[in-house]
């Protein structure tokens, strides 16, 4: 019985150190100031990954653009093929919480007066 | 090539790759803790072989099924992922828990598993293997799960 109370022990103090850490993804690594940057685009967007991504250059900084999953990213309308690399975006979203990444967790990219709403739900 | 493969062949196969992922997991850890917390001393009354025999080939088909989608998840983005750190927990993690299988099945104890007449001894042994186990596979799914967090 002893084994069965120190095994259960240990399942109990896994899941504790576990569940404080799965409250992640999605918005909480980011600030939640809203954030525009404007530049242009070094990266096309790739709809590969967890995250469609793509990379804009701003403020002499490349900055990695985290689009929504790729299946809304593409129902928005944006793909590799919508915007031109080189082209001057509008970029809106959360910045990451870390001053030191340059990446902007996104919810609209606009273009030539088109606006890709990924995230049409959120402000 | 396998990268290029996930890249280029449509904005579901992430998706789809990762839910092969999980179940191929799933069926290697559930396979893994039943096993374990026998050899941990739970279930006395059930004969090991009687364990053995079911859940280390559903542990086995598991890890592959893992392995392989878990492959062409990394190729992905396969340079991204190079500086995470919880990669390099999560794959010594699993290098202990296989190395862990190779040692425990080359043993005497696991060869007389099903003796009615255990020693003591062989016993500890496989107690010992079966805590190794699941501290090695909760480090290396605890580890996986937190590398998308990164």
């Amino acid at each position: 019985m002893q084994t069965r109370r120190s095994v259960s022990m240990t399942l109990a103090a896994f899941v504790m150190a576990v569940l404080p850490a799965a409250a992640h993804h999605g918005w909480s690594g980011n600030s939640q100031e809203e954030f525009e940057l404007t530049g242009t685009v070094e990266q096309a967007v790739s709809l590969a990954g967890p995250h469609a991504t793509m990379k804009v250059r701003a403020q002499g900084q490349v900055w990695e653009i985290t689009l929504a999953p790729p299946p809304r990213t593409q129902a928005a309308g944006l793909n590799e093929k919508a915007i031109p690399v080189g082209a001057e975006v509008k970029i809106h979203g959360h910045r990451n919480s870390d001053p030191k990444r340059f990446e902007v967790k996104t919810e609209r990219v606009t273009w030539n007066g088109k606006t890709f709403n990924v995230y049409p739900d959120r402000d | 090539m396998l990268g290029h493969a996930m890249r280029s062949s449509g904005v579901w196969t992430y998706g789809v790759v990762n839910l092969g992922h999980i179940l191929g997991v799933a069926t290697l850890f559930g396979a893994v803790l039943v096993l374990d917390l026998r050899l941990l001393g739970l279930w006395r009354t059930v004969p090991l072989p009687s364990i053995a025999g079911p859940t280390v080939p559903v542990a086995t088909t598991g890890f592959v099924i893992a392995a392989f989608t878990g492959v062409a998840l990394l190729a992905t983005k396969a340079t991204e992922y190079a500086g995470n750190p919880f990669l390099l927990i999560k794959f010594p993690a699993i290098a202990v828990a296989l190395l862990n299988v190779a040692v425990v099945t080359s043993r005497p104890a696991w060869k007389h598993m099903g003796r009615p007449d255990q020693a003591a001894g062989d016993r500890r042994t496989l107690a010992v293997a079966g805590a190794v186990s699941l501290a090695a596979w909760l480090t290396a799914i605890g580890a996986g799960r937190m590398i998308g967090y990164w």
